[in-house]
């Protein structure tokens, strides 16, 4: 039988997230066991009179590429693929993982050389997307797999999804227009902050800010949403950080992250455990080492840790730092091949202050600045 | 890694199909019913220094687009797409399906729009390889919904593909399908200065003008499994009747027991037992439709049953088969047509075959092996 939350999620994805129009061109790109999401956001895509391209992925392709490929072809771009960013009006991402950590034994430096390949792509689709010519949006159908990551079964992780995305709602649009009200206040009051603190257990981070665009995140380009973030200055950020949670990168983790930055650098970078891993992403080209977003978390209703970023970063009450390429929207001009979400939970203690003054503790800002 | 005999299929169609080579680029059209096949078929090419990738119809994606799509949406070819096709060194299509019959009962006129559409990007396809710009071939991965089709257990479908394919591992796939290169050569050359072929069989008294048209050999280049000689007729020359015995099938449906009748190259009275207003609906395709394209010798002997699929059924040794619509431009073809269907006449138990008169050809086997090409010389 079939999950209306399914439905439900591709009329949001559509109507919503993308505001699909006649004539449009859009991709739905996705592994075929996404196949289900898949049929309904094509079924929609055409009912908005746009024209649906499906580019569907097989598992295990991958996988062949980063185990037998050689440099040239772990270089190869498809042109066809590059085309598709540089003409398409809108593209739907789905995740669909049959295993997260296909990749686990596959040499760190191979990946990086085929996501550095990919970059020049990355950055002009996100261009597009600045400048208004692309509306994209990324989202995740739960499988066994993410679940598995989330240490749920799959029925408490679909439940835990789709709660995240307001589709046990009736109406789920209106749950997510109200939702972008309550981050529009924030943006309000971030709009006028130069500078702000973070301080938290080993924590004390001072970030840069004024003069850049904080982004609010509605569920337009991800799906579940509910962040705003923004580009630091990239000379700014001084201090030191520590991350609450694991950090995954291409199914590898690291754990017990602590950076230090100096005029906006990383200067030193430990972690408990993958450490190697830490020092070979930041060292991949010089962007890596700066920090491409700053970011609160503000969706309620993700509540725990996933080791799926989509999710992850969204946690109400904590914020996240990327090393790496940064959204040009945001008025940042940091370019990387690394874009490496980090988290840090503020619930317990921690502390923002805006050019000096307290504006957030235990994880939310203070209501009397809000209005 | 799984069944031995998919790794071997992947490989015979990299390196003797396409000889894929270093920086080629090649795609693989699939559906996601054939993912085994797809990821040989990667390792194979990335073996040979080729970038491959892939090209997945999900299934169900078609069928929405037939039944809920626009007319505008049903004939849409995005430029993306033709370009897409015009960066191809080589292609491999594999046509499996989870539902061979999926579209029974789809609108007619909305298939035929979708059909048309994916028709072009075929032709631009073809367009190319006729210039030498790419390559392209075309093989199934045995799936519950053909085997149902052909009658059998997957497990036994399986090992009938396989062993049409020669990959079960008895014998070198590459060496056999080097020496079927020389035997169908060697047969084609043998028609080329041949003006005229008659088929006679029950029912069946058919008379087709081949004079200088080009017979091609088709020994696993473009298809596989393959096995067959063909050529296009000329267009104003086929005369007579001919009687179908086995059922022809066209997007999963089916039409039984067709007669047509020609007169100067055209079909000038058709009948079935059934399916009759189907075949009519195909007959007026097109101007071209109601012409012969190809007339060609099925002549792989491991493909010994029906399976209603063209792609092993066009190759039964001992039969012979008749496209209606479009023509082989490099066999002197020059009939056009959005058609191309293959229907094939099963000659194995009493029919006979004359080239300008002698027979050559009786019960389902040619009177002679073919002398090599070096003697004939």
């Amino acid at each position: 039988m079939s999950d209306q939350r399914i439905e439900r999620l591709a009329d949001v994805l559509v109507d919503y997230s993308l505001g699909a129009q006649e004539g449009q061109q859009i991709t739905i790109e996705a592994p075929s066991a996404a196949g289900p999401l898949v049929r309904e956001v094509y079924r929609r895509i055409l009912r908005a009179g746009a024209y649906p391209l499906p580019r569907i992925g097989i598992e295990g392709m991958l996988e062949n590429l980063m185990l037998d490929g050689s440099d040239a072809q772990l270089d190869w771009v498809n042109p066809a693929r590059r085309d598709d960013i540089e003409e398409v009006d809108g593209r739907v991402v789905i995740m669909a993982p049959s295993n997260t950590r296909s990749l686990t034994t596959v040499d760190a430096s191979r990946q990086a050389r085929f996501h550095r390949a990919l970059e020049p792509q990355r950055n002009r689709y996100l261009e597009r997307a600045a400048n208004g010519e692309l509306d994209w949006v990324l989202t995740l159908l739960p499988t066994h797999a993410a679940a598995q990551d989330a240490e749920m079964s799959l029925t408490e992780f679909e439940d835990f999804v789709y709660r995240a995305g307001f589709l046990d709602k009736d109406d789920p649009v209106a749950e997510w227009k109200a939702f972008g009200e309550r981050i529009e206040r924030v943006g309000s009051f971030l709009d006028e902050v130069s500078e702000l603190r973070v301080v938290a257990a080993d924590t004390d981070l001072t970030i840069g800010v004024g003069g850049r665009q904080w982004i609010r995140s509605r569920g337009q380009e991800n799906f579940p949403d509910g962040e705003i973030f923004t580009g630091p200055v990239e000379t700014s950020v001084e201090g030191t950080i520590a991350f609450t949670y694991p950090a995954v990168f291409q199914g590898r983790e690291v754990d017990g992250v602590r950076l230090r930055f100096e005029g906006g650098e990383v200067v030193e970078a430990t972690a408990t455990r993958g450490q190697d891993l830490l020092r070979e992403m930041i060292a991949v080209d010089d962007g890596a080492k700066r920090a491409g977003e700053f970011a609160f978390g503000l969706n309620e209703a993700v509540t725990s840790f996933t080791r799926e970023i989509l999710f992850d970063e969204k946690i109400g009450g904590t914020i996240h730092l990327a090393l790496g390429t940064a959204y040009p929207e945001t008025g940042s001009a940091n370019r990387s091949a690394l874009h490496w979400d980090l988290i840090c939970d503020l619930r317990d203690g921690g502390e923002v202050y805006a050019d000096g003054e307290l504006c957030y503790r235990d994880g939310a800002f203070l209501a009397a600045l809000l209005g | 890694m799984g069944d031995a005999r998919v790794e071997r299929l992947g490989t015979l169609l990299v390196d003797y199909s396409l000889g894929l080579g270093e920086g080629e680029v090649v795609r693989i059209n699939s559906s996601d019913a054939a993912a085994p096949l797809v990821l040989a078929l990667q390792r194979a090419a990335l073996a040979r220094g080729a970038h491959a990738y892939a090209n997945i119809a999900l299934e169900g994606l078609s069928e929405i687009l037939v039944n809920e799509g626009s007319k505008a949406q049903r004939e849409f070819v995005p430029d993306l797409a033709l370009r897409e096709v015009d960066r191809l060194d080589a292609e491999i299509t594999i046509w499996s399906e989870m539902n061979t019959r999926a579209f029974s009962r789809a609108d007619s006129e909305a298939r035929g729009q979708v059909y048309a559409a994916e028709r072009s990007l075929v032709n631009r396809r073809w367009e190319r390889i006729g210039r030498g710009e790419m390559r392209w071939v075309g093989t199934l991965l045995p799936t519950n919904g053909h085997a149902q089709d052909a009658e059998m257990s997957l497990r036994e479908y399986e090992d009938f593909v396989f062993r049409a394919c020669h990959v079960d591992g008895d014998e070198d796939p590459v060496a056999h399908w080097q020496s079927v290169r020389e035997e169908l050569t060697a047969r084609a050359a043998e028609f080329a200065e041949t003006r005229e072929i008659r088929i006679v069989g029950p029912d069946t008294d058919l008379r087709l003008g081949v004079a200088g048209r080009t017979w091609q050999p088709s020994y696993g280049i473009y298809n596989m499994p393959d096995g067959e000689v063909f050529t296009s007729p000329v267009e104003t020359e086929t005369e007579g009747e001919i009687r179908f015995t086995l059922p022809a099938v066209f997007y999963g449906r089916e039409v039984e027991d067709i007669r047509l009748r020609f007169e100067g190259g055209r079909v000038v009275a058709a009948e079935a037992r059934r399916g009759g207003d189907y075949l009519e609906t195909l007959l007026d395709t097109d101007e071209g439709a109601r012409a012969l394209g190809e007339f060609a010798f099925g002549l792989n002997y491991e493909i010994d049953r029906w399976t209603r699929n063209i792609l092993f059924d066009e190759k039964i040794g001992g039969t012979v088969h008749l496209a209606l619509g479009s023509g082989f431009e490099d066999c002197g073809g020059k009939n056009q047509s959005a058609l191309h269907w293959d229907i094939i006449c099963d000659l194995r138990d009493e029919g006979e075959i004359y080239a300008d008169g002698e027979l050559v050809w009786r019960a389902g086997h040619f009177l002679e092996a073919p002398k090599p090409v070096a003697e004939r010389v």
